[in-house]
């Protein structure tokens, strides 16, 4: 549909380890690639270390080992983290929105790039366009509502255009509208070539959306046992998703046509 | 007794609203040598803070239980350290800073840092990590995911300053041992009162108590207003 390109990951890590200090051997991944255009979903129980892979990932926090190939290179993580950052954006169960205003949220990363004000202020008042999120640009982010703020996080995230976007449980805590939204959102990132990685416990929302299911189970990842909601293949969404599951992907096909 | 103390603070009003020309130098070197002092240390110790809360390294709690313990030190006990520090034979004599301002001001930063540190860490340290997961993600270089996580944090960390404040205007012990209660040049409020007392001229001492009263009061409700904004977000 959006021309996925399979030929080489954008991102890949292998030998990822991971220790907690108490002793607990968290993570022993051999291998993790990221795809332009693709989405990637991670499931597992509570407390497994997908946040973890994900802070690793996301440069955030130190693997105790991992080796990261990035633009052609291959180095060890804390060398490579350095080259890969900035193409790399975590967004947190509970998005963490600065205490100021929402078009502030938002110019936040595109001011530490060396743009000039108005450069910056016309990305931010587009991009605020896009996400329909105009009327809110003067409010302070947090008298927003949750599904406002996450979509304030993830404007504020697109806006700095990353090859790879890390979504960790982007559907808790949301209401129904608010989730549709969101997984309208991440297809939309998959057309514009962003290489996606989701960590849910409702597979639902994704029905369509993720291109590849993995679970991180004993510390390695590998395909689920059940049933993927893969991109195309898919659970039967319920009764009263198929309408909204149905409208989500002619909406995207309109957009890519 | 009853009688004096009423007609001393009916006089120690007198010469507060008549513009007693010696009683506002003094409170103006009080205000001089505490907001210097104020202004260089808070920076410094709560960048000092933000390392000891964000930055992993060897001996970090052992540091953290030292300046803990640092937070209240006596403030003749500094007095003394900077008077052997400045005193003629002392490391820093050449300078000729002991019984001056600027000495005041020494003695002052140290305390206010030493308060402000571990004050400041506990604010830091029980700050929503996701501030500074969100500057790093979107690129920040640390020194201003550092500046942005401190200003998520500006309530919290200004009462801190606040509260500093009100303990160097007030302190008698580093202020009389290092600045030498001088007329018009280093006696401030403090060290007036303790002079003014033991003379037995009890009006200036009350005056000058009252406005140290007033400027608690005033630090007090700003103080809350700051808490009020704080828990509202």
């Amino acid at each position: 549909m959006n021309g996925v390109d399979v030929s080489l990951p954008i991102l890949r890590l292998t030998d990822i380890r991971k220790t907690l200090p108490t002793g607990r051997r968290l993570l022993e991944i051999d291998e993790l690639s990221i795809h332009t255009g693709r989405c990637l979903l991670l499931t597992g129980p509570n407390g497994i270390g997908k946040t973890t892979l994900l802070k690793i990932l996301s440069g955030l926090d130190p693997p105790d080992h991992a080796l990261v190939d990035y633009r052609g290179t291959r180095l060890p993580w804390p060398a490579a983290r350095r080259h890969y950052r900035r193409d790399v954006i975590y967004l947190h169960q509970q998005v963490y929105l600065f205490d100021r205003s929402v078009t502030d949220n938002v110019n936040y990363g595109l001011r530490g790039l060396g743009l000039s004000r108005t450069q910056v202020a016309e990305r931010v008042q587009r991009a605020l366009e896009w996400a329909g999120l105009s009327h809110l640009a003067g409010r302070n982010a947090r008298e927003l509502s949750g599904g406002e703020k996450q979509r304030v996080a993830l404007t504020r995230a697109l806006v700095l255009t990353p090859r790879v976007l890390l979504l960790d449980e982007p559907f808790s805590g949301l209401d129904e509208e608010s989730r549709g939204r969101t997984g309208f959102l991440i297809q939309r990132l998959k057309s514009e070539q962003v290489g996606v990685v989701v960590t849910s416990h409702e597979l639902l929302p994704l029905t369509g959306i993720a291109d590849e299911h993995l679970e991180l189970r004993a510390g390695r990842l590998a395909p689920p046992a059940r049933t993927v909601p893969r991109a195309g293949v898919g659970l039967r969404p319920r009764d009263e998703w198929r309408g909204h599951v149905a409208y989500l992907n002619t909406k995207v096909g309109d957009e890519a046509s | 007794m009853e009688e004096n103390l009423g007609h001393a603070s009916l006089y120690a009003l007198r010469l507060l609203l008549s513009g007693d020309p010696d009683l506002w130098n003094i409170i103006g070197v009080s205000f001089s040598v505490s907001v210097r002092a104020i202004l260089i240390s808070t920076p410094l110790a709560v960048v000092l803070a933000f390392l000891i809360a964000y930055a992993r390294f060897p001996a970090r709690h052992p540091l953290i239980a030292v300046l803990q313990s640092l937070q209240s030190i006596p403030t003749v006990v500094v007095g003394l350290l900077v008077y052997m520090l400045l005193s003629r034979r002392g490391l820093f004599g050449d300078l000729h800073l002991l019984f001056t301002q600027t000495a005041m001001v020494i003695g002052q930063i140290v305390i206010a840092f030493l308060f402000v540190v571990p004050m400041a860490h506990g604010v830091l340290a029980a700050a929503d990590r996701r501030a500074w997961e969100t500057a790093r993600t979107l690129g920040a270089a640390p020194w201003r995911a550092m500046l942005t996580v401190m200003t998520e944090l500006r309530f919290g960390l200004l009462a801190v300053a606040i509260a500093a404040f009100a303990r160097i205007i007030t302190e008698v012990g580093t202020s009389i041992m290092v600045g030498g209660n001088i007329e018009s040049f280093t006696r401030n409020i403090p060290t007036a009162i303790a002079l003014e007392t033991s003379k037995g001229e009890f009006a200036q001492g009350i005056a000058l108590g009252l406005v140290l009263l007033v400027l608690a009061l005033l630090l007090n409700v700003f103080l809350g207003m700051l808490q009020g904004k704080g828990e509202m977000r």
